[in-house]
């Protein structure tokens, strides 16, 4: 109880930052647009059906926001020293990590809540389905999971823009694969049997992912 | 078979690279690691 | 350090004489392969490369690991080693390999078509990626614990990437098949010494590159010595 209270306490507290200066939201969500725009232009005149390459575009939408948000997140903390100041406060390192990590999913989550009915209209497709939402909702666990980590890392190095995406998009390749996999199969109505091992890896890397930063979490911020 | 030879002496050059690659580093620090030591031989002398 | 020089001096030469009959094995033992023909022969150092860097992979996860539970700065020196290693081997397993597949595929790379090409690829991406955060890094101590997470994070991504990498092929149509191993008794035999040779190597370039790693640390030693003495 202890551990979910201080947790939801750092979410809380990014979240108010947030809110008063809506300034990460706003990025995002204009990135994403543009990023949507230039897909769009780039492909509609080679690409017969535009559905066909949605669930990339999707996802590598859905990539590059959240690398923007990881960037902000971890670097602002480090930059005000506010990273310091977590650490002195009587708890557990891991629950900063818990904390930062809901918070990401939170506000990545936000803006693809809000990019979603974009998509549709772009696209022509209908995207509001469970089915989709759980699969957007997995993969996202499973980049913020490991985003967290690895954004903690890079905050640290000269040079941090250019290191989360090299970090980080070697090692999500499993989610994009599999998240990309099965949204195309649920646009073309595919049964779920024959999509549910893709289901499976994502869940599987989301709770391996999980642990291991969860665990090395605690090696990165220490000294 | 030019291709199997091509293959080998890929293979093998890159190995002689990579081991005297390490090598030459190897001799040129203990080289630098002697003058250090002779320095600082000097210098207590010096101090002293 | 007299100990350890002896070491390296054995390991030089167990790995020389092992070289040399794996060398006379290759193209005097095993006999010419019947389909493939001489090309074939590429096979018994591709393979065992290709082992090594993933081995070496294996062993940086391994000091990763270390490291954190010790924090001794030899993990460490090791972990970096064998990466290193790793990417050297990787990159020779893929250069044997194009060779191998520019005549019997007819293609230098074609690394959309088979899981394992791709698998090599992302593994060179990661471990350059590792280097990369390295060279990112001033503090030592700092470079040793954020190296050792990333080599932990990235080895166990590997099973998971190449398990997707594997799925995702499954709806492609199986241009390349690697045909039936139908390897002979003095292939097998020809095949499985490479293996140990290699796996001696990579021992020995280890040792050779840890022991170049403390000698940086021994001059960087000497030479903060010499300048605060200076100042002092």
């Amino acid at each position: 109880m202890q551990f979910l209270n201080k947790t939801l306490a750092i979410v809380w507290k990014d979240v108010l930052a947030e809110l008063r200066t809506k300034e990460m939201f706003s990025s995002m969500f204009v990135f994403a647009l543009l990023l949507v725009v230039i897909f769009s232009f780039s492909f509609d005149l080679r690409v017969e059906k535009v559905a066909e390459v949605a669930p990339g575009v999707l996802w590598v939408t859905f990539a590059f926001a959240g690398t923007l948000q990881l960037n902000r997140a971890l670097s602002a903390e480090i930059e005000e020293g506010r990273l310091d100041g977590l650490l002195l406060a009587p708890m557990e390192r891991s629950t900063i990590y818990f904390g930062k990590m809901l918070g990401n999913l939170l506000f990545i989550s936000a803006t693809e809540a809000v990019m979603l009915p974009i998509f549709s209209v772009v696209f022509n497709l209908n995207l509001i389905r469970p089915a989709f939402l759980l699969t957007v909702f997995l993969g996202t666990v499973g980049f913020a999971a490991v985003g967290t980590l690895l954004a903690t890392m890079a905050a640290n190095t000269r040079a941090r823009e250019v290191m989360l995406p090299v970090l980080l998009f070697p090692i999500i390749l499993p989610v994009v694969i599999s998240a990309v996999k099965l949204t195309a199969g649920i646009l073309d109505g595919l049964p779920w049997a024959s999509l549910a091992h893709w289901l499976r890896l994502l869940i599987g890397f989301d709770i391996i992912f999980l642990a291991v930063s969860y665990m090395a979490f605690d090696y990165l911020v220490q000294g | 078979m030019s291709y199997l030879f091509a293959a080998y002496a890929v293979f093998w050059a890159l190995t002689f690279v990579f081991v005297f690659g390490i090598a030459s580093r190897q001799k040129k620090l203990e080289k630098e690691m002697e003058a250090l030591r002779r320095a600082l031989e000097r210098k207590k002398q010096q101090e002293s | 350090m007299n100990r350890d020089s002896r070491w390296g001096d054995w390991l030089n030469a167990v790995s020389g004489v092992m070289m040399i009959v794996a060398l006379y094995l290759v193209f005097l033992y095993a006999p010419r392969e019947a389909t493939m023909g001489d090309v074939q022969r590429i096979f018994y150092f591709h393979v065992p490369s290709a082992w090594v860097g993933f081995f070496a992979f294996f062993v940086t996860f391994l000091a990763g690991i270390a490291y954190l539970r010790g924090g001794k700065r030899r993990w460490d020196v090791v972990g970096f080693s064998s990466a290193e290693i790793g990417v050297a081997f990787t990159a020779m397993a893929v250069i044997t390999g194009s060779f191998w597949a520019k005549p019997t595929w007819n293609a230098w790379w074609p690394w959309q078509q088979e899981p394992r090409l791709m698998l090599v690829t992302i593994l060179l991406l990661i471990y350059f990626a590792y280097f990369m955060l390295r060279a990112f890094l001033q503090d030592e101590e700092q470079k040793a614990r954020f190296a050792a997470v990333y080599g932990i994070v990235a080895f166990a991504s590997v099973p998971l990437t190449f398990l997707s990498i594997r799925w995702w092929q499954r709806l492609h149509p199986v241009v390349f098949d690697r045909g039936g191993t139908g390897l002979t008794r003095p292939m097998l035999l020809t095949f499985l010494f490479c293996l140990l040779t290699f796996t001696m190597l990579y021992f020995t370039l280890l040792l050779h590159r840890v022991r170049l790693a403390r000698l940086v640390d021994e001059v960087e030693g000497l030479k903060k010595r010499l300048y605060s003495g200076e100042r002092g």
